[in-house]
Formats: C-alpha cells, structure tokens, sequence
C-alpha cells in the first residue's frame, strides 16, 4: 500500500484547518479507508480535542522522533472507526523539536500501512509550516471568505508553488455565509476563487453545529443532517476522486421565504 | 423607531435596486484584495518601491522642478488591471539650458552603456516636455507589467 499524503493548510489561523482535517479523516474513514491524522502543531494541539482523544493519549510524535516508543505504539486510534488514527502533537514541546527530514521519515513509514496520511499544519509560514508540508505531495488550503485569510492563503499557494513535492494543491472555502453573499457584504465563492486563481475542493457553509460537534469532541460529518457535514463528506468524495456537485447552500428563495425574512428581520429590530 | 424601519423595510422589500448604486462591501473586498495581492506576489518590497520613487525623483527633476516629496509611486486597481501609478506634483517645467546642463553634467559623469539609452530617452521626453509641463503623469512602467505577469499565468497552470 502506498498512502496519500494530503497537508491541510491555511496561513492565517482559526479559519478551521483543524475541523477541516478531522471531519476529511472521520469521512475518510467512514467509507472504510484507512486513515491516519497528523497533528504537526507542537505545543498548540487542538485536532484530539476534535476527535474526543485527549484522555487517549500516552505518546506523541516528539516521543517517536526521540525513540521513547515505536511508531505503531503513538497512534490513537479513534473511538468509533478503528480505521481511523491520530498521531498527536506534544503539547509541552515548540515548533523544533521535529525537523522535515524526521516528519518526511514519519509520513514515508506510515504510508505503507495507511490509504490516507492527513498532515494538519499549525498556522504562519514558519518552521512549522515546512515541517507539515515536507512529507506532503498533496495540499488542501483552508480558506475563508475574508480579505486576512484570502491574502495569507495566496502567500500559502506562492509557497507551495515552488515546492517540487507537492503535486497539487485544492482550495477550501470555509464558513461561507450564503446571506451575506447575498446581500454583496461578503466575497462569494466564485470572487475567492478568481482571486486565488486555485481550483476548488469544497464549499462549507457557516455551521453552528460545528461549535456544539467541537464541544462534544465529535466531527460533524457524522451528523448527517447537518449542512456543513454533508459539505465535508462531499470533499472526501472529491479526494477519492469522485465527481460530486457543490451543494446548494443558498437559503430558499422565493417570495414566501422574502415574507418570512421580512417578518424575522423586523422582529429582530423591535428588540 | 419602528415605523421608519418599518418603513425602510417595506420599501427595501419591493425596491432592491437602491444599494446596487454604490460599491458593495464585497467589491471594495475584491477590489482592495487584488491590489494587495499583487504588491505581494511582485517581490516590490516597500523598500524597493521607496528606491524605485528615489530614482524617479532623480531620473525626472532632470527635466521638471517638481514637489519631490509629495511624488506618489502605487499600485492601484485600474479596471480589470493593476497598473503603477505614479503622480508627479510639478512645479514648473525647466528650461532648455537647464535641461542641457542637467545632461552634460550626467553625460561627464558616466561613460557606461546606459548612458545612451538614457539620452535617448531623455530626448524623446525633451519633446513632449510642453504637454506634459502641468498634468500631473499617470505612467505604466511596461516592465513591472512584464514581470508581474508569469507568475500569473503560472498560477493558473
């Protein structure tokens, strides 16, 4: 077997690499792929939060790479899908102590026994950065509808552009506010996209779920009712190479839905 | 309070044109964003572009006495283009013998290649000296345009 290795990364922080990794890896998984996440961010770890593993976690990648355990012994495996696994990151160490040639090492070793390698990338351009993307020879950028996270993602795309070893990179569009678009207070997709000039792998409308399946430490693409997680699944599809429409996010339209807002906004405003 | 929103509603609700009229926040967005974008992918760092604006100001008070502090070098968004604007505040334009002695002395000094490109060009602009003595000059320098546009078309690769 030879896995993929896929970084998710963004530059700018909070614009939901982390979500975007573990519900990518739980969809992975759930259509019975084997897959194991990467949790590059030393000393700000987050995707076990995510996933509900941080009670799980005896060894993390700094203890591998300091030989106090064997590779196989530091991965977490999920408490629903056992085809899923978390490398995580050492909470008590920086950026340095894992090199590029040590995560490259890592990723080659794993992709023997796993289908999907997913790498999450702490936020900046730094070491840390060079480090997740090292083993990489894919790349997802995270990205949301705003000028700050649509610039630092352009920085990211120049990057990656000139690293030899990533064979391409998909463009995800996060937290996108379909009433906004509207109402021509928001970029829309197609003005990211035209910006950054990248092809794009997925559309996820802005969620309130996404906080309560953070809370619960549960990703939301197991929730099949949910926009966003329906959204999320679709990107799996997509890496598995199938051809799967954007989903229609626009609220409904038409006049009785212009009534209903009408009568919501202004109630809204009596308050 | 509530019968002018009230009002504005009702009215938002059979008219939607009205906010069409000016630039959305969604264009000033965009608009603001490729600006931005193109200052980062050129390597034009602030400090290239403060030397850039330096030599303008030398190569040009040859032939105008100008207000050099007050000369603007940007990027700016023009259309569907980003171009360099660069706006030169003039005082008054100088007079032949100035100009002469201005390019002797230069001439005296430098013995290298340029030196005849840069007469050339000298020359060429002592002629339109007259139209262009009190409008402030909105020019693209054609090779920042040249520079800036593979790394476009590689992006779209």
């Amino acid at each position: 077997m030879s896995g993929r290795v896929i970084v998710i990364t963004s530059g700018k922080g909070g614009v939901g690499k982390t979500t975007t990794n573990a519900n990518i890896g739980t969809a992975l998984a759930s259509m019975g792929k084997k897959v194991v996440m990467i949790d590059t961010d030393l000393g700000l770890r987050n995707l076990d939060l995510l996933l509900g593993l941080e009670n799980r976690i005896v060894y993390t990648i700094v203890d591998v790479v300091e030989e106090r355990c064997k590779l196989k012994q530091a991965l977490v495996k999920d408490k629903k899908n056992p085809n899923l696994c978390l490398l995580a990151a050492a909470q008590t160490r920086d950026k340095t102590a894992v090199t590029e040639e040590q995560l490259k090492d890592i990723c080659e070793k794993l992709k023997k026994d796993f289908d999907f390698i997913l790498v999450d990338c702490p936020a900046g351009i730094e070491q840390g950065f060079q480090n997740a993307v090292a083993g990489a020879s894919e790349a997802i950028v995270v990205t949301t509808p705003e000028m700050s996270a649509v610039r630092d993602a352009d920085r990211i795309i120049g990057l990656l552009e000139a690293k030899e070893e990533i064979k391409s990179y998909k463009l995800l569009l996060n937290r996108v506010r379909p009433n906004l678009i509207e109402s021509k207070d928001m970029m829309s997709v197609e003005d990211v996209v035209e910006i950054l000039s990248a092809e794009l792998i997925g559309i996820i409308p802005e969620d309130t779920g996404i906080i309560t399946s953070t809370n619960k430490g549960e990703p939301i693409v197991n929730d099949s009712k949910s926009l966003a997680g329906k959204a999320y699944m679709n990107v799996a599809k997509r890496i598995m190479g199938e051809e799967v429409p954007f989903l229609n996010i626009e609220e409904p339209k038409g006049v009785l839905a212009r009534v209903k807002k009408f009568f919501s906004g202004l109630a809204g405003k009596e308050k | 309070m509530i019968f002018a929103n009230l009002y504005n509603k009702v009215l938002g609700f059979f008219r939607r044109t009205e906010q069409e009229q000016t630039e959305s926040a969604k264009d000033t967005a965009c608009n603001r964003l490729r600006v931005v974008l193109m200052q980062d992918r050129t390597n034009l760092t602030p400090e290239l572009m403060e030397r850039m604006r330096k030599e303008l100001v030398e190569l040009l008070s040859k032939y105008v006495e100008m207000d050099k502090e007050a000369l603007e070098l940007n990027l700016e968004q023009d259309g569907e283009q980003v171009a360099l604007m660069l706006s030169i505040p003039v005082i008054r334009a100088r007079d032949e013998e100035e100009i002469k002695a201005a390019l002797e002395k230069e001439d005296a000094g430098e013995t290298e290649e340029t030196s005849d490109e840069e007469q050339e060009e000298a020359e060429s602009e002592e002629k339109s000296e007259d139209e262009s003595e009190d409008e402030p000059d909105e020019e693209e320098t054609p090779d920042i345009a040249e520079e800036v546009k593979p790394k476009k078309t590689k992006k779209s690769d």
